[in-house]
């Protein structure tokens, strides 16, 4: 076989092998790997020696540092999983205690087993988008854009975001959070996308917010400067993150697209 | 670790080779390993698995950054991404290379020479 033929092959195999990299090194040094895999070769065939024996070193080389990266990466992501269980289980400890010590809270453990995922769902959605990113901007927005999330779901259905957690208007909030999540599906949390879901988001939220604002002013009217107050930090949030999103997307277009 | 610590902390082999390779110019991953070839009279061969990882890890550190993405006259006419030496790298080698010659200076002082050392003895 000529060796611009087995080069041609083995370069192609390299290309696969170079894919288990975590995505971050595959993004930043495959093509790279790739062209010194191949200058290698080419100088192996000028210097008249074996082709094969070169490329296996190189796949030996490679396949052991592929482990390390890939063992690395898992021992990250699994740490950081773990860590977000511990502080979860730490955050429900609170009402626990102060159940077992004053008798004042009366969570049952539906409500434990709820707030215990809506924990651990925001911590582990904020773990796996952030960890496919090198972007300040990117991490902030999603970290707002999570927080806003969790407090505005919690204090639904904890107290109710417009009078008590037990009044249908505030059924509209999940209108919102829908708005947001199908945003982020159909943009697949590429940067300038997300700025797009999150202002549709904070958008959204100021049309439920004057409905629900029309609602209670014909039925109690009492508490309205507290709902107008409420509803304005959540669509600050939704902003800040939208313009977050924007500014990560315009100062990295690269981990946009990556996303 | 802070980056200013870098400087001097002891560098492993690699790192330490692909420094060398670059305190006189900037190249790109081929010309490094052919480079670090050539310090090491062939005793250091640098897979790309272990170049582009390392390259990893020291662009990390503060120690080399990406230079340009050109085409090497002596080569093809594919582009390729040039690394340079930065003032922290330039730093940690010069630490790395005082650490070596005090070594250096001990063992000439006990007068040993490589041929005193029975390895695996």
């Amino acid at each position: 076989m000529a060796p611009e033929v087995i080069i041609q092959r083995c370069r192609s195999l390299y290309a696969k092998l170079l894919r288990l990299y975590p995505k971050p090194h595959y993004q930043r040094f495959a093509e790279s790997m790739e062209q010194t895999f191949n200058d290698r070769l080419l100088e192996t065939v000028r210097q008249q020696k074996s082709v094969i024996g070169t490329a296996l070193s190189m796949f030996i080389d490679t396949g052991l540092e592929l482990a390390r990266q890939n063992g690395k990466s898992i021992m990250r992501t699994n740490r950081n999983i773990l860590r977000i269980a511990i502080v979860t289980a730490l955050i429900l400890l609170v009402p626990l205690l102060s159940m077992l010590i004053t008798g004042e809270t009366g969570w049952g453990p539906g409500d434990y087993v709820l707030a215990g995922s809506l924990l651990f769902g925001t911590g582990l959605a904020w773990e796996l988008i952030s960890r496919r990113t090198r972007s300040l901007a990117y991490k902030a927005a999603i970290t707002i854009a999570l927080v806003a999330a969790f407090v505005l779901v919690f204090a639904n259905l904890a107290v109710g975001i417009v009078g008590s957690e037990d009044n249908p208007v505030n059924l509209m909030y999940f209108g919102v959070l829908a708005v947001g999540l199908i945003g982020a599906i159909l943009v697949r949390l590429e940067a300038q996308g997300m700025a797009r879901a999150l202002f549709a988001t904070a958008f959204a939220h100021t049309v439920v917010a004057v409905c629900a604002l029309i609602i209670e002013s014909r039925s109690s009217g009492s508490g309205l400067g507290e709902i107008v107050m409420l509803n304005a930090c959540f669509v600050a949030l939704f902003v800040g993150s939208a313009l977050l999103f924007r500014r990560a997307g315009a100062a990295a277009p690269r981990t946009a697209t990556s996303l | 670790m802070a980056k200013k610590d870098i400087a001097n902390v002891p560098l492993t082999p690699a790192v330490l080779h692909i420094l060398l390779a670059l305190s006189t110019q900037e190249r790109h991953g081929y010309g490094i390993m052919k480079q670090v070839e050539a310090d090491s009279q062939g005793k250091v061969n640098m897979g790309p698995g272990t170049l582009y990882g390392s390259i990893g890890r020291m662009i990390d550190a503060g120690l080399i950054r990406e230079s340009d993405k050109k085409i090497d006259p002596e080569m093809d006419d594919e582009r390729r991404v040039y690394y340079k030496i930065t003032a922290l790298g330039q730093k940690a080698l010069t630490a790395e290379l005082d650490r070596y010659r005090q070594v250096v200076a001990v063992a000439r002082q006990k007068r040993l020479a490589p041929s005193l050392f029975a390895y695996g003895a």
